[in-house]
């Protein structure tokens, strides 16, 4: 029968009817189908159970109090009787007090209402409700404010920090990497200004030519850095025996595909290069691949990726350290830009890579012989001792001052800097950067010995201490070159030194102000006075 | 002569039993509202009596008191001035408050047992002061 249809699906729509029938209600029938001690309302009980029983735990039970006239069910044991059995009376409860409920138009006034069954139609106004993490029983009338933040950046460009990862449509730029073992993981977002190269192997075999995403060109340049595509830079396809030729054409997505029994058009090798602004914003991204070909016995194939940020309108240049020196890298040095004291106009060749270099010391050759040595020189590595030289052989016919510029030549090389970059990061314009002190030399001496002291110290904080380039002396030594009688030789030997010397001053610990006791007397403690 | 004026009394047609029961009306309706004041306070501390339930409570509790008042004024004018036109008018009134009555009496958020009793009375006294009404103002045009 319909009705029965549509009680049913009342009841599926707003929950099972609470009950509200006192004689079917029992509090203390907790165990499902098994008799409750000392529960004289369960009905799993028989009255074999009854007869066991020493006392009601719950002998009435009615509704509200408060109501003039209600149904209340008694339940008690009768002692007397042997066996003990259960007496179950229904009775009408009166209230007697003359404010007693006689009746209520408000569904809500003494029982729980059941709550609403979620739909398609009211689930919208539900979660407007219910959706907080606090709602008051009040109706909607009384929202007040609290609206979600609206989503409006969603078409702002990002900004980014060192290390976040970078977000594209669907999730992050992904830079394979090998994590346990050497496979590949597609998992490793790539972080923001950090530059990472790895290497990494894939399992690839010539069936599975069209069907392993990540070999083909699609995969690495289909997501998008938000609101910037990703473009292909350039194309180098690498044969079998690992000839490399470059593509002229690159903007065709090349596949893998099967040809004579090779599967070509694999990605062997991605470079991306992230192009950003000094406010943290990328604004450009072009990737360049290295495609190969396999073939039937190839179980997998090495895959190297590369990431790269460069700062626009700069040309990349390397950095030794950021900013503090890294154990390793060159030591930077430089001219100041001629005729410019000002830093201004050097922001125009910002990373202009002749004005800053590197450090360089002379480097000893097989040979050994000053005066045939090719000037090789070999740039100086931040906190790495280096002692080179070579041996000069004087004879009578050498005079003094031809020889003392050939030496110092040898020993500074060609430009020798004026500036050392006190930090590894530090631009031409840094006012900071530390001047070589050269020592007097005099006249017809020869040097015979360049010994560069570059004296750094622990710079910033204590858990992450940066090296700091404080002082650079360069001292040259020098002798005097007797005249030799003729047919004579004489053999001295040359030497430069580089030598770096740690100045940090013990760390002093910082520690937060003392604590001011700020006693102030009540408002109105002279009250009858002010 | 003396004793056919008492027996007659044909020259006054105020009704006194309707004089009595406005005045007793008047005194009870001040209890009345009082009472129908203090629980409908007592109401909204010990039950929860949400304000968009409590605010008609209220105010047909005070339009009924203005009504009554009205009630009272005009039908004890008309019964003292032998007019029937204020008279009825506070018949009229009479039907509007008796509603108002039944409101307090079945419709109301939380009806008490006193609640009953004092809206039974009154309901009574409304319908008993109608029917002397009646009488009077046919005796008033009569």
């Amino acid at each position: 029968p319909p009705e029965t249809r549509i009680a049913a699906w009342e009841r599926v729509r707003n929950g099972p009817a609470p009950v509200t029938d006192v004689a079917k209600l029992c509090v203390c029938d907790l165990l499902v189908a098994q008799c409750d001690v000392n529960c004289c309302c369960d009905p799993d009980c028989s009255a074999a159970d009854f007869s066991l029983f020493t006392t009601c735990s719950v002998p009435i039970v009615t509704g509200d109090s408060r109501l003039c006239s209600q149904k209340a069910a008694i339940y008690s044991l009768d002692v007397e009787a042997n066996p003990p059995e259960r007496v179950f009376k229904l009775i009408d409860q009166v209230n007697p007090s003359v404010f007693c409920i006689h009746a209520t138009n408000y569904k809500q006034a003494l029982s729980f209402s059941s709550p609403e069954m979620p739909t398609s139609e009211n689930f919208d106004q539900l979660l407007k409700q219910f959706g907080r993490t606090a709602f008051s029983a009040e109706p909607d009338s009384w929202n007040m404010d609290s609206h979600a933040p609206n989503p409006s950046d969603a078409d702002e460009t990002y900004r980014y920090e060192y290390g976040v990862p970078i977000q594209t449509v669907d999730a992050f730029l992904r830079l394979p990497s090998p994590v346990v073992s050497s496979w590949c993981s597609d998992a490793n977002p790539a972080g923001f200004l950090v530059n990472q190269a790895t290497k990494c192997t894939r399992s690839v075999s010539v069936e599975k030519c069209g069907n392993i995403q990540a070999i083909s060109m699609l995969f690495y340049v289909n997501s998008s850095i938000l609101a910037v595509n990703i473009t292909v830079q350039s194309i180098v396809v690498q044969s079998l025996n690992g000839m490399r030729t470059s593509l002229n054409s690159n903007d065709v997505l090349r596949n893998p595909m099967i040809l004579d029994e090779l599967c070509i058009n694999i990605v062997l090798g991605v470079s991306y290069h992230i192009t950003y602004t000094d406010t943290g914003e990328i604004i450009e991204a072009a990737a360049s691949f290295v495609l190969g070909a396999i073939n039937k016995e190839a179980l997998s194939i090495q895959q190297s990726f590369e990431i790269s940020f460069t700062q626009v309108n700069t040309k990349p240049v390397p950095v030794s350290g950021n900013p503090g020196y890294v154990v390793g890298l060159p030591v930077r040095a430089g001219f100041k830009p001629q005729g410019y004291p000002f830093p201004i106009a050097v922001l125009l060749s910002a990373r202009n890579t002749n004005t800053y270099g590197q450090l360089t010391i002379l480097q000893s050759t097989s040979n050994q012989d000053c005066l045939t040595a090719q000037g090789g020189r070999t740039p100086v590595l931040f906190g790495y001792n280096i002692i080179s030289g070579c041996k000069l052989r004087i004879t009578t016919a050498m005079k003094c001052q031809p020889l003392t510029q050939a030496l110092l030549d040898l020993l500074k090389g060609q430009s020798f800097p004026e500036y050392v970059a006190s930090f590894g990061n530090s631009q031409a314009q840094d006012s900071s950067n530390e001047r070589i002190y050269n020592t007097f030399q005099s006249a017809c001496q020869i040097p015979v010995s360049l010994e560069i002291e570059v004296k750094w110290t622990k710079y910033g904080s204590l858990v992450n201490p940066q090296a700091r380039i404080v002082n650079v002396t360069a001292t040259t030594t020098t002798t005097t070159l007797k005249q030799l009688p003729l047919g004579r030789e004489r053999t001295i030997p040359i030497t430069s030194s580089v030598v770096f010397t740690d100045i940090s001053s013990p760390a002093e610990p910082g520690y937060k102000a003392w604590p001011t006791i700020n006693a102030k007397l009540p408002f109105d403690f002279f009250f009858p006075f002010v | 002569s003396l004793l056919l004026e008492i027996l007659n009394n044909s020259y006054q047609l105020s009704s006194v039993p309707l004089q009595i029961l406005f005045y007793i009306n008047g005194f009870y309706y001040i209890f009345y509202f009082l009472a129908t004041l203090a629980m409908i306070v007592y109401k909204s501390q010990v039950f929860s009596y949400p304000d968009n339930f409590l605010a008609p409570d209220l105010a047909l509790l005070f339009i009924m008191a203005i009504l009554e008042a009205l009630r009272l004024y005009l039908g004890s004018k008309g019964n003292l001035t032998e007019e029937e036109a204020p008279l009825g008018l506070s018949l009229v009134i009479t039907v509007g408050s008796v509603i108002l009555s039944v409101y307090f009496l079945i419709w109301q958020t939380y009806v008490l047992k006193a609640d009953v009793i004092i809206n039974a009375v009154l309901l009574f006294t409304y319908g008993l002061e109608a029917v002397l009404q009646v009488l009077a103002i046919a005796a008033f045009i009569g």
